[in-house]
């Protein structure tokens, strides 16, 4: 199994996807936020809500995580390189369960760093100003932690979908325009349901740092967060093993 | 005990698609076989079979006595060849060999070997996807190769390689088996693989339809006389009257039936002078016409 995470880290280290990734992280995040910095007036920069939002800047990345995570997997049939993968390990549930974790942990240590940047990049766009700027913007470090985990969670949740799905294009394509109107309207629309589905549950499990907030259920409408970290598990676990069981009896043609 | 052995394998892709019908065979250690038949034939389905890739609808088969996926570091015991594309193009030939060997615990050493065996160092460093398709057919015969296997399956191991990287790959098949390696390999080019292989197996419209050794096979089936006479058109018409079945282009004859001997003492009855006359066995092309077209009637 070792061997099988080195394999997949060297995938990942061997190609542009990953330094593609890094770098749209580094343009959501860091080009907005230092907009801000030097363009917001320096009275606002002291204000808690304007700080709270600065703070928000890494809010993009699990969005980014979720399509490297598709990617990542559906890469491996559009170049049919899963060949390989199922000819060294034909043990098809490993391989499909090794991506699962590494992927995870690159999405956790991706988010870290990008809410490391925001955080530093906060404190000395505030020096440079000569202002003191909250660059925690309110949270704390549970906050940080579960935004955090939240990454980790949707990149292999992209993963498992990239099995599911395989084709890569229509899976973008349909992940992206699901997450951003469809479950955003259904949420509107129908809060009672639009509450249980699985962006939602992701973004109620961080919400108290996207949101600038405190502990506990950020709206009425929204899981509590220790309901909406158990679902979001839930969604993972159905996900997942959906992804290694359709795996494992998939032809390789 | 047979190195790779298939009972009864069938395929069946959805409903329509019968791939592989009912196959049954067993390949000996040490051999070159060549898996032989046009394309649609059933090989690749049948190849991917033994290797786990595609799940039989019916029947099994083992290779080195058990199922591929319940070998122990089935990279280091079986090699494969089945698609020159199964390479991420931006990742470089050497790194595409690191990824697999990694996975398969292959030392990088035994990655730079292989790079070098197949000619390959030179352009180690570029992007899969600057290669030709000559190239990574043979970056995906280094993938083969990487863990030293001793059974190898190649499927349409030729394919976009020139007539000098043909050579070269009938020379390198050649050294495996002398190495004492196992070589299943497939084709549709069936003059690619006369010089190489031992034994075949033919394959159309997902059936096989003979196996054994080759020699075997050609010796079974029809010789051809050849003949050419500057009378071609009159000793046609003597053969065919006598029963033989002609195929004639210009002065020469390709006659099945008579021996050469007896299109002798035709063409001499008639009065007619040859310039030619010899008898050849079969091509591996003539012996599958031969054998699909017997198949077909009955």
């Amino acid at each position: 199994m070792i061997a099988l995470a080195r394999a997949e880290l060297l995938k990942l280290r061997s190609t542009r996807t990953a330094l593609g990734l890094f770098i749209v992280v580094l343009f959501v995040t860091l080009v907005p936020l230092t907009v801000l910095l030097i363009a917001v007036p320096k009275d606002w920069l002291e204000t808690d809500g304007v700080s709270g939002f600065l703070s928000t800047a890494s809010a993009l990345v699990p969005l980014v995580l979720l399509v490297f995570g598709i990617l990542g997997m559906t890469n491996e049939y559009r170049h049919g390189t899963i060949t390989y993968s199922y000819l060294v390990t034909p043990r098809r549930w490993q391989v499909m369960a090794m991506k699962l974790v590494v992927y995870a942990i690159v999405g956790i240590v991706t988010m870290l760093i990008a809410v490391a940047l925001v955080y530093v990049v906060i404190r000395a766009g505030g020096a440079i100003r000569g202002v003191q700027i909250d660059a925690s913007g309110g949270a704390t470090l549970g906050d940080y932690a579960r935004q955090i985990v939240v990454a980790g969670l949707i990149t292999t949740f992209g993963v498992a979908l990239g099995a599911l799905f395989r084709a890569q294009v229509v899976t973008v394509a349909g992940v992206l325009i699901w997450a951003l109107a469809v479950e955003n309207i259904i949420v509107v629309l129908k809060p009672a349901i639009g509450r249980w589905l699985p962006f939602t549950v992701f973004n109620a499990v961080s919400a108290g740092q996207m949101t600038g907030g405190g502990s506990g259920s950020v709206t009425t409408d929204l899981l509590t967060r220790p309901q909406a970290f158990v679902v979001s598990l839930v969604y993972i676990a159905i996900v997942s093993v959906a992804a290694i069981f359709i795996s494992l009896r998939r032809d390789v043609t | 005990m047979p190195v790779i052995k298939a009972e009864h394998l069938s395929k069946r892709f959805g409903k329509k698609v019968l791939a592989v019908d009912d196959v049954s065979f067993a390949i000996e250690s040490g051999t070159i076989t060549g898996v032989l038949g046009p394309n649609g034939a059933g090989k690749t389905t049948t190849l991917r079979m033994i290797l786990d890739l595609v799940r039989p609808t019916a029947g099994s088969v083992t290779i080195l006595g058990s199922r591929y996926r319940d070998l122990r570091t089935p990279a280091a015991r079986v090699g494969a060849l089945l698609d020159s594309s199964g390479f991420h193009p931006g990742r470089s030939g050497r790194n595409a060999l690191r990824v697999i060997a990694t996975g398969a615990g292959v030392s990088n050493a035994r990655v730079d070997e292989t790079l070098a065996l197949v000619e390959l160092e030179g352009a180690a460093k570029r992007a899969v996807k600057g290669y030709s398709t000559g190239m990574k057919q043979r970056l995906a015969l280094a993938a083969a190769l990487l863990g030293d296997p001793e059974v190898l399956i190649l499927d349409e191991p030729a394919n976009g390689l020139d007539p000098e990287g043909m050579l070269w790959l009938r020379t390198f098949l050649r050294k495996l088996a002398t190495e004492g390696r196992t070589v299943l390999v497939s084709s549709h080019v069936l003059a690619e693989v006369e010089q190489t292989v031992d034994d075949i197996l033919i394959m159309s419209r997902g059936k096989l339809l003979a196996q054994g050794p080759i020699h075997e096979l050609t010796a079974s089936t029809q010789p051809v006389v050849r003949v050419r006479s500057p009378q071609a058109e009159k000793l046609e018409a003597a053969l065919l009257s006598s029963g033989a079945a002609v195929n004639r282009l210009n002065d020469a004859l390709a006659v099945r039936g008579p021996s050469a001997a007896e299109v002798g003492d035709i063409a001499h009855a008639q009065g007619l002078a040859l310039h030619e006359l010899l008898t050849e066995q079969p091509s591996l092309e003539e012996l599958f016409l031969q054998i699909a077209g017997t198949r077909r009637e009955q």
